[in-house]
């Protein structure tokens, strides 16, 4: 019956065609049209980055010349102009100054990096570009790039918090503690060394090629999202909370509230907002894709249903705070009424 | 006859929740279970939700081959399959379809990649397979042409999860309240890949608006896999002016899913790559027409419980999408194929055909 019916259809569009009802050449536009925003999307031109800031000269601006000595000067001058005299200071330090500049533009510039190997599978031009710096660029990213920059006592607090982590459902069993946007899984082998069953996600190839160890190919909303509810003992969420848009920091403090197993405990750490932001409050507060402050965060959290509120500063006037721009904000999902 | 093994393990190189191929492998497990079998699942990727109920890799056991078969999953290129060709027992391989590298690899440079991999992988491990399930004859015959010498089809488990979840009221109510203004709903489901060619259905939407339907409206659901190509389409949509028009729900809820399948009138599909496709047998059993491009698994998957047309050209689509939905004797026919043919799926049946294909292999002299 069905083949006949499609003989009909066939016959009517072939009659539609004929006595103009479609106009000439319109499903050649249409497929003209889609063409021309594949090449526009696969270009990257005007799309939005992770983390830019608004500026004329953004860093993922990929549409000249394909140099990537081009593109580390133009992070360098945004990092100048967004950091201020904090850049010198973060331009010192070996991890950063690998990347010759902040954490949060070095991400920006690792993901036009990816944005510029994924243009140099269809460009002669871009591929011996790429070919020409990679080996050396993209091991200075893979070492880079390692979220977070965790040292000292912040490390200490980090771990004390994540360490606390245990099995709600079956007592005596390891908790369970996802590291989201894990990097090479150094801080996963950490947890793991502390007797947790810790697992990371992060959605960087060339970075997590460099691990070893549970790493799920995923981004932290993405992975989040796809969680089961009460799925973990224990969050640690770093790299990701440095950049997020409007919307998104709520979307991550719902998702990983809601991904928390009763007792749990979820710990992020996130650069300072006036360290990156040079801008005056009001504006600082609507630019996208800037940290937010800790006193926000514990606000986010808190608003959905986490409790044991606490935050770790760094004091930048002691000499053991190896990373004053730098806080840690933690807390616990409460037990319901009836098992307390 | 073989001697019964005592276990029958899966190897799979992803698994996580709401996957075809990933529901699939742990309904097999139940199907091995009751059949007595001791059975795990080894991954080398896995998913959230999935800790505990499925390994490690690295932990799968390496016993004798008269006490443990190896069936291993297969639907992309993945170092998991060396892993399988080295075991020392009986293979087994079910196989999900590869879909071709050239229609990806533009988008998705590095998944081109694995889809060569996983290609050259089915050729090389065709000498050490004792037998290839497919879940298709359309996957079968790849089988064959890859180099498989018994080879049977066992039909995929599909996630009937969606079935019987009554439908999400509040998504319900937002589209009767747009449907009340006119047009008809059309449905897509299906991750945002380029293979799945959402574009081609947006077009057929631009023509359909254009000759019979000036309302009509698409809801496209599935998770953004390829954001390039979800960017496209984006901006596709904004282009033609239909922001609106084409509602990206991305992934969803059962709920949620069972309403759009419940406030749709047709299901359009024009994927130029499917190994199965079992949205389509989603929308049969939720009294959904289906309208589809007939290319690869579809036609096999649908037989005569949709319109299935030989070009996917915008016209074409929009004729046959307008047919469905005011030719009322042909619409009811196709509902009634459709819930047939989805039956011929149910959960039952195809966890009996599973079952049947490793009594075959345990058969064999």
């Amino acid at each position: 019956m069905t083949s006949e019916v499609v003989a009909e259809i066939e016959a009517q569009a072939r009659e539609l065609r004929a006595s103009g009802c479609v106009p000439p050449g319109l499903e050649d536009e249409l497929e003209a049209c889609f063409e021309d925003v594949a090449e526009a999307s696969l270009s990257g031109a005007g799309m939005p980055s992770v983390g830019e800031t608004g500026s004329a000269t953004p860093v993922t601006g990929v549409a000249g010349p394909l140099s990537l000595a081009g593109l580390r000067r133009q992070a360098t001058t945004l990092a100048r102009r967004r950091l201020g005299s904090s850049f010198h200071r973060l331009e010192r330090r070996s991890a950063l100054g690998a990347a010759r500049a902040g954490e949060s533009v070095w991400t920006q510039a690792h993901v036009t990096l990816d944005r510029v190997e994924r243009l140099a599978a269809g460009s002669a031009l871009a591929s011996r570009v790429l070919s020409a710096v990679r080996p050396r660029e993209l091991a200075a990213s893979v070492a880079a790039t390692t979220y977070p920059a965790l040292e000292g006592p912040l490390l200490t607090w980090v771990l004390e918090r994540l360490s606390a982590a245990k099995s709600q459902e079956v007592p005596g069993r390891p908790g369970l503690v996802l590291h989201a946007e894990c990097g090479d899984g150094r801080f996963v082998k950490m947890l793991a060394a502390r007797g947790l069953d810790a697992r990371g996600a992060d959605p960087r190839s060339s970075v997590r090629a460099a691990g070893t160890g549970k790493i799920v190919a995923a981004g932290t909303l993405e992975y989040l999202a796809a969680t089961q509810s009460e799925t973990f003992d224990g969050i640690l969420l770093t790299g990701v909370v440095d950049r997020l848009r409007p919307g998104a920091a709520r979307a991550l403090a719902q998702l990983a509230a809601r991904a928390l197993a009763p007792g749990g405990v979820v710990v992020l750490v996130s650069a300072r907002p006036e360290v990156t932001v040079a801008m005056d409050p009001v504006a600082a507060d609507l630019a996208p894709g800037r940290p937010l402050h800790p006193v926000t965060w514990c606000h986010l959290l808190a608003h959905f249903g986490l409790s044991e509120l606490a935050v770790f500063e760094p004091d930048p006037s002691t000499s053991d705070a190896s990373e004053p721009d730098v806080f840690a904000v933690s807390a616990r999902r409460p037990f319901p009424a009836s098992l307390m | 006859m073989r001697a019964r093994p005592i276990r029958i393990d899966q190897i799979i190189p992803s698994i996580v929740e709401r996957d075809a191929v990933s529901h699939h492998a742990l309904e097999a497990q139940k199907v091995l279970h009751s059949m007595g079998f001791v059975s795990e699942i080894y991954a080398r990727n896995m998913g959230p939700g999935l800790h505990g109920r499925v390994h490690l890799l690295e932990d799968l056991p390496r016993e004798r081959p008269e006490r443990q078969w190896v069936c291993y999953q297969a639907s992309i290129g993945s170092p998991a399959a060396d892993v399988f060709a080295s075991h020392p027992g009986l293979k087994l391989l079910d196989y999900h379809n590869i879909s071709p590298a050239e229609l990806v690899e533009r988008w998705l440079p590095h998944l081109g990649g694995e889809i060569r991999l996983g290609r050259k992988q089915l050729a090389e491990l065709a000498p050490i397979v004792e037998i290839g399930f497919a879940d298709s004859e359309f996957n079968r015959l790849e089988l064959e042409e890859a180099g498989y010498r018994d080879t049977t089809v066992a039909p995929l488990m599909v996630d009937t999860t969606n079935f019987s979840c009554p439908p999400d009221q509040r998504v319900v109510d937002r589209l009767a309240v747009a449907r009340a203004r006119g047009g008809h709903d059309w449905l897509f489901v299906g991750q945002m890949l380029p293979h799945k060619a959402h574009q081609d259905v947006i077009k057929a939407l631009v023509c359909a608006r254009r000759m019979f339907d000036p309302e009509a409206r698409l809801h496209l659901i599935g998770r953004e896999s390829c954001p390039a190509y979800a960017d496209a389409l984006h901006r596709y949509v904004s282009a033609l002016g239909l922001t609106g028009a084409v509602e990206f729900a991305g992934s969803v809820s059962s709920g949620e899913l069972s309403a759009y399948y419940a406030s749709s009138e047709v299901f359009v599909c024009c994927s130029d790559h499917e190994g199965f496709c079992a949205p389509l047998l989603e929308a049969m059993h939720h009294r959904l027409p289906v309208v589809a491009y007939g290319v690869t698994a579809v036609p096999e998957t649908v037989l005569d419980a949709g319109i299935v047309l030989a070009s996917k050209s915008p016209v074409l689509v929009a004729t046959a999408v307008q047919r469905v939905l005011t030719d009322a004797p042909l619409r009811e026919a196709l509902v009634r194929a459709g819930l047939e043919r989805a039956q011929a799926f149910s959960a039952e049946s195809a966890r009996r055909g599973f079952a049947r294909a490793i009594e075959q292999v345990l058969q064999a002299t």
